[in-house]
């Protein structure tokens, strides 16, 4: 063969071979039909839906998607990555509300792709921090709410004549009735952002807010304090919440109550599937749901997943033809039938509620009054890095290593430092 | 042959713009040269230049000069992050070289089963730290772990293992040492298998006992295994983070992030690549003196003994 081949045509040969390879992704990328996603998963039923939603788009619109799953948390990772590399990779993103201050300025403002009358039908607090405080631009649009109730044993409270707790009071006393034996009334997370959520929901509860109307810290104040003092008497004091809790996040926090070791949790809508399924629990028909508790004001977290368009994707109708898909009628249709995902859009959740009945329908109820009264921490800049100070201070309160209030007044400190130097006060 | 000879039996070797010199050496090794640099010194370089911008997605990136390193070193989490770094590495390799040195004696002995418990020792550095930090997850589990369960079995007090911060960073700890004091054993072993006979055996007809000829002599001719276990163990030590981060991320409040941990925080939840990268260039440069200590001491003081 060697006979055959020169050396000159050999190298000529590996040298277009080489730059057809390093050229090929670019080429089959500028298909103009053709966007790439990345998208979130979970669960066995995840990719299904993923795959029935990309396969309808195309059908109908004759664009193809190439796209790729990843859980919350890679996918979290992968998105950070990509935006400080300017990656135009995907053209489309899943995002969530938790995070979205940090990309105002890597995803495309949709403003221009959508009217204010297709805004109106999602619900406003989604709507309202998904976009930049200080531009106005929306970063992302709604695919489906996330808000929690109270899920509890049914079965057990009402062998103990026992009622779903409504206030900060009742929540002790009924969990300290349902303490012992290796059960315990009362599950909440303790670690990381999901100690945050519950603090931040307390927070509201208690009356108080994250910052004051000049943006300054404002969660050390007494409704802060008593907010942390309350969590964390939970654990160490009333001893109704299991004491590893304080390394628990949401699927610990899920599982101690689909395994039946706990009596009660505040939850968020996918477990109202997760616990109707033999499969993933062991209290199918025992549990039931109520509202969140309430202190002076009965406020909780409403947030969204949401679809962000890439600011450097090259080919934006397309991409965001398929976002105004995702969060369609159709697509929300099927994501509450298959994981009775709360839709997004007003309308979608009204059928939806309308369709509903028995106990499913009480629980929609209860979650569409929790996402109208619903908040969200302020989308400041900085307040990422904000987050990364109050897992710390809240887990220092939780496991007495600081007081609630020493710890929450040297977080603001740090918090209202950090802020200033990331320009929230520019 | 020589290449002049080469030349002449081949023509078209002869047309061949490369002579057989230093230089097609170079050329042959570019394609690995370059594929280093892009994959290795690339990301290294730009990483080091990110840490001296405010480099966090905001859309602008303004050079801050030391700025991201004068934050950081006086902050209270990184102080709190190089606090625990310092614990962490100081005992977890403490305990390992001296009890893998204790087990290497051990099973370097001819007493029954130490083939087996050479064989057993090679399982727990095989295992993903992923694995074994979920694993510790769940054996420290107050409610459901195997560990508290025994403590129970014997009526002992349950011991907060990853709840108390005390308590939390120990149990990171143990998790570290049960995965690499086997390596130790394994590196002490070989070198005390390659040990010179004679020395000893001249000890022992001098009356020298066990314990004797193990610090007179068995020692000082292993300095150079342990000098080797504790350079490997230093650089695992500041990159540890799989394991801390499975069994508590951190937490709680701090009691267990070390600056891997921390590093990843600020990069990954707070965005803030600018400080992430400052963080990871003082571990890496408190690795790197630590290091030089080591090699560098008793390189002095061996110079000052000779002059």
């Amino acid at each position: 063969m060697s006979g055959n081949v020169s050396r000159r045509k050999f190298l000529a040969a590996s040298a277009a071979v080489t730059a057809g390879s390093l050229a090929a992704p670019w080429v089959a990328r500028a298909q103009a039909n053709e966007i790439t996603a990345l998208l979130i998963t979970g669960g066995p039923l995840y990719p299904k839906y993923w795959e029935k939603v990309v396969q309808d788009f195309t059908a109908k619109t004759g664009i193809k998607v190439r796209y790729d799953l990843l859980e919350f948390t890679p996918l979290t990772s992968k998105v950070v990555t990509l935006s400080a590399a300017r990656s135009s990779q995907y053209d489309v993103y899943s995002t969530h509300t938790a995070q979205i201050d940090s990309y105002f300025n890597h995803f495309a403002p949709l403003n221009s792709y959508f009217s204010e009358s297709e805004l109106a039908d999602f619900y406003p607090v989604a709507v309202k921090y998904l976009r930049d405080p200080k531009t106005g631009n929306l970063a992302a649009i709604p695919r489906n709410m996330d808000a929690r109730v109270q899920y509890y044993r049914s079965d057990i409270y009402q062998e103990k004549g026992l009622k779903p707790a409504e206030t900060w009071e009742e929540l002790v006393d009924v969990g300290l009735k349902l303490t012992g034996n290796g059960h315990y009334g009362l599950v909440v997370p303790g670690q990381g952002d999901p100690a945050q959520r519950t603090f931040s929901d307390l927070l509201w509860q208690a009356g108080g807010d994250w910052v004051d109307q000049a943006n300054k810290p404002a969660f050390n104040s007494e409704a802060g304090i008593k907010a942390l003092t309350f969590y964390r008497d939970l654990i160490q004091k009333h001893k109704i919440v299991p004491p590893d809790a304080v390394g628990y996040q949401w699927n610990e926090n899920s599982t101690e109550f689909s395994s039946g070791t706990v009596y009660a949790n505040f939850d968020w809508p996918g477990a109202f599937a997760t616990l109707s399924n033999p499969e993933t629990s062991r209290v199918v028909g025992k549990w039931s749901t109520a509202p969140y508790v309430r202190d002076k004001a009965a406020i909780s977290c409403a947030i969204s997943h949401a679809m962000a368009l890439n600011g450097q994707s090259g080919r934006k109708d397309p991409a965001v033809e398929f976002i105004r898909y995702t969060v369609g009628p159709e697509a929300q249709r099927l994501q509450f039938d298959q994981f009775t995902n709360f839709p997004s859009s007003q309308a979608i959740a009204k059928e939806v509620i309308a369709a509903a009945k028995g106990p499913q329908a009480t629980w929609l109820q209860q979650l569409e009054t929790t996402i109208a009264n619903g908040k969200e921490w302020p989308k400041l800049a900085g307040f990422s890095k904000v987050c990364t100070l109050m897992f710390s201070a809240i887990e220092q309160a939780l496991t007495d290593q600081l007081s609630p209030s020493d710890s929450l007044n040297q977080a603001a400190a740090e918090a209202e430092d950090t802020m200033r130097r990331a320009g929230a006060y520019d | 042959m020589s290449s002049v000879a080469q030349n002449r039996v081949s023509g078209r070797r002869r047309r061949s713009p490369l002579p057989y010199t230093w230089q097609r050496g170079y050329l042959l090794a570019a394609p690995a040269f370059i594929v280093m640099l892009a994959i290795f010194v690339y990301p290294l370089g730009y990483s080091f230049l990110m840490s001296f911008f405010r480099w966090d997605l905001s859309g602008s990136a303004p050079f801050i000069g030391t700025g991201n390193y004068t934050d950081e070193l006086s902050g209270r989490q990184f102080n709190q992050a190089l606090r625990n770094q310092i614990v962490f590495s100081v005992v977890s390799i403490t305990v390992e070289v001296v009890a893998g040195m204790a087990i290497a004696v051990l099973v370097n002995g001819k007493l029954r089963g130490m083939r087996l418990a050479r064989t057993l020792l090679l399982v727990p550095p095989m295992i993903a730290p992923a694995v074994v930090g979920l694993n510790f997850r769940w054996l420290f589990n107050t409610q459901y772990g195997l560990v508290d369960a025994l403590l129970r079995m014997f009526n002992l007090p349950n011991i907060p293992w990853l709840n108390d911060p005390t308590w939390a960073l120990v149990s990171v700890i143990i998790a570290d040492v049960w995965q690499n004091t086997p390596l130790m054993v394994l590196l002490f072993l070989a070198g005390l298998q390659s040990l010179p006979q004679e020395p000893l055996e001249a000890a022992t007809v001098d009356g020298a006992g066990p314990w004797q000829r193990f610090w007179h002599i068995v020692l000082p001719l292993m300095r150079p295994v342990i000098m080797i276990a504790l350079m490997l163990r230093i650089i695992d030590t500041f990159r540890t983070f799989d394991v801390v981060w499975l069994m508590t991320q951190g937490g709680p409040g701090g009691a267990t992030n070390l600056l891997t941990v921390y590093a990843y925080l600020l990069a990954f939840q707070a965005v803030d690549f600018g400080h992430a990268a400052a963080v990871s260039y003082i571990a890496l440069g408190m690795s790197l003196f630590v290091l030089g200590l080591l090699y560098g001491v008793p390189w002095l003081l061996a110079k000052r003994r000779a002059i």
